[in-house]
C-alpha cells in the first residue's frame, strides 16, 4: 500500500471514527422508511397527485443516499475480509457508479425540494389554474427531465472526477437553489401576511399569532435541516480540491464519516417534515400496518 | 468517498507513478502536512463553520417570523361603526371581484382576486367531488389544506371567509 513515510505530530487531527452499528442502523432506517412511503402512494389511489409524486421523488433520492453509503461499506467489509481484490479495474468502475449514485441523490434532492416548493407556490398564486398547470402527465414529464438531468451530471462530475471545472459549478448550484427556495416561500409568506391583515381588520375574527409562527417554523426546520445536513460535506468537496494540505483543511476533513452520517439522518428527517404531515399518507399506513396484523 | 482518495493521491504524490487504488477506510494520508506552529485552533474550521450555520438558520428563523406577524391586535378594539365601515368594504371586494370599474387599490384588487379564487377552488373541488367519485373529495379537502400548510394560514383564512363571506357573496 502506498501511504507515504512521515512522522505524525502528536497534535495531529485523526480520523473521526462512526462505529459500524450506528452506520448501518442510520442508513437501514431511512432506507425503510423512504420505502415506506413510496409503497403507500403507489398503492393508494387518492395519493396519485402531483404534488405527491414530487414528495415520492424526495424519498427516491434520500433512498439513493443511504444505499449507497450502505454498498461502500459493506464493499469496504468484503475488501477488508478479502473477498474482493483491492486494485482492479472492476472494483474502479463500481466505485465510480457509486460515487455517480451519491451525487445523483444530492441532485435529486435538490431538485425535488424545488419542485415541491414550485408546486405550492403554483397551487396558492394559481389557485384556480392548478389543475390546467401541474397535470398528472406533466409532473411525470418534469421529473423524467429533472432526473435524466441529474443523472447526465453525476455521471460527468464521477466520470471526470472533481476537476475544479466540475466542484465549483456543484457548490454554486447548492446554494442558489435554496436561495430560489426561500424565495419562493417567503414570497408565499407575504401573501399570507397581506391576507392575515385584512382578516385581522375583521370584527369576528380573532388574530392567530400561534398560526403564523407556525409556517415559519415548518420553513426554518425544513430548509434548516436540508442545510445542516448538506452543507458540511458540500463544503469537505470544496476544501478537498483546494486546501487538502492546509492543516485546518486537515482538520476539516477528517470528521469526513461524521458528514456522511448526517447526510443519512437526512433521509431520516425529510419523511417527516414533508411525507407524515399528510393526513391522508398517514391513515394510509394505518391501513397498511393493520392490513398485515 | 473512496473516489476523493484519488484526489490527495494526485495532488501529493506526483513522484509516485503507481497511485494505487484501494478501497480503504483510511480516505486520506494526511501526505506531508505539518501541525506546528498553528495560530488559531486546529478545528477552527469546523467550528467556525458550525457557528456560522446556527446563525444563519436563527436569523432566517427570524426573519420569516417577522413576514408573518400580522397587523397589531389593538384592531380589535375599534369602534363599532368604523368596524361596520370595514366589514361593508370587504364584502365589497369580495362581492365585486372581476369588476374593473371599481376603485380600490389594484393590489388589494388582485390580492382579493387570489384569494377569491382558492374559495372558488375549493368550493369547486367539492361539487366536483360529488359528482365524481368518493375517493378524490377526501383528497380535495386535503389536497388544498396541505399545500399551504407551511405558511400555517390558510385554512383559518379560509374557513373565516367562508364563513362571513360567501352567503353575502352569492347575494
Amino acid at each position: 500500500e502506498n501511504i507515504s513515510d512521515f512522522s505524525l505530530n502528536i497534535t495531529d487531527c485523526t480520523q473521526v471514527v462512526v462505529p459500524e452499528e450506528v452506520f448501518f442502523t442510520v442508513a437501514a432506517a431511512g432506507i425503510l422508511e423512504n420505502l415506506l412511503i413510496l409503497i403507500a402512494v403507489v398503492r393508494n389511489k387518492n395519493l396519485h397527485l402531483p404534488m405527491y409524486f414530487f414528495i415520492c421523488s424526495l424519498a427516491i433520492s434520500d433512498m439513493l443516499g443511504s444505499l449507497y453509503k450502505t454498498l461502500e461499506n459493506i464493499f469496504i467489509i468484503l475488501c477488508k475480509m478479502g473477498y474482493l481484490t483491492r486494485h482492479g479495474d472492476f472494483e474502479k468502475k463500481l466505485d465510480d457508479a457509486m460515487d455517480s449514485m451519491f451525487i445523483l441523490s444530492l441532485l435529486g434532492s435538490i431538485f425535488s425540494l424545488l419542485a415541491i416548493a414550485a408546486d405550492r407556490y403554483i397551487t396558492i398564486f394559481y389557485a384556480l389554474r392548478y389543475h390546467n398547470i401541474m397535470t398528472l402527465r406533466r409532473a411525470l414529464v418534469i421529473l423524467a427531465i429533472v432526473w435524466t438531468f441529474c443523472a447526465g451530471i453525476s455521471i460527468a462530475i464521477a466520470l471526470f472526477s472533481y476537476e475544479a471545472a466540475t466542484v465549483i459549478p456543484f457548490t454554486i448550484l447548492f446554494p442558489l437553489m435554496m436561495f430560489f427556495i426561500l424565495c419562493l416561500y417567503v414570497h408565499m409568506f407575504l401573501l399570507a401576511r397581506s391576507h392575515a391583515k385584512k382578516i385581522a381588520s375583521l370584527p369576528t375574527s380573532s388574530v392567530h399569532h400561534r398560526t403564523n409562527m407556525k409556517g415559519a417554523v415548518t420553513l426554518t426546520i425544513f430548509l434548516g435541516v436540508f442545510l445542516c445536513c448538506w452543507a458540511p460535506f458540500v463544503l469537505h468537496i470544496l476544501l478537498a480540491r483546494f486546501c487538502p494540505h492546509n492543516p485546518y483543511c486537515a482538520c476539516y476533513m477528517s470528521i469526513f464519516h461524521v458528514n456522511g452520517t448526517l447526510i443519512m439522518c437526512n433521509a431520516i428527517i425529510n419523511p417527516m417534515i414533508f411525507a407524515f404531515r399528510s393526513p391522508e399518507l398517514r391513515s394510509t399506513f394505518k391501513k397498511m400496518f393493520y392490513c398485515s396484523r | 468517498m473512496s473516489a476523493l482518495r484519488l484526489i490527495s493521491n494526485r495532488t501529493s504524490q506526483q513522484a509516485s507513478s503507481n497511485s494505487d487504488y484501494t478501497w480503504d477506510y483510511e480516505y486520506y494520508e494526511y501526505g506531508p502536512v505539518s501541525f506546528e506552529g498553528l495560530k488559531a485552533h486546529k478545528y477552527s474550521i469546523v467550528i467556525g463553520f458550525w457557528v456560522g450555520l446556527a446563525v444563519f438558520v436563527i436569523f432566517m428563523f427570524f426573519v420569516l417570523t417577522l413576514l408573518t406577524k400580522t397587523g397589531a391586535p389593538h384592531q380589535d378594539n375599534a369602534e363599532p361603526s368604523e368596524k361596520r365601515f370595514h366589514m361593508n368594504s370587504f364584502v365589497a371586494d369580495f362581492g365585486r371581484p372581476l369588476e374593473s370599474g371599481r376603485d380600490f387599490s389594484h393590489q388589494m384588487a388582485e390580492e382579493s382576486q387570489s384569494l377569491f379564487h382558492f374559495c372558488i377552488s375549493e368550493v369547486d373541488h367539492m361539487n366536483k367531488a360529488k359528482d365524481g367519485q368518493k375517493g378524490p373529495s377526501l383528497e380535495s379537502n386535503t389536497h388544498f389544506q396541505e399545500a399551504p400548510r407551511s405558511c400555517g394560514m390558510f385554512e383559518e383564512d379560509l374557513h373565516c371567509l367562508t364563513k362571513f363571506n360567501i352567503p353575502n357573496f352569492v347575494n
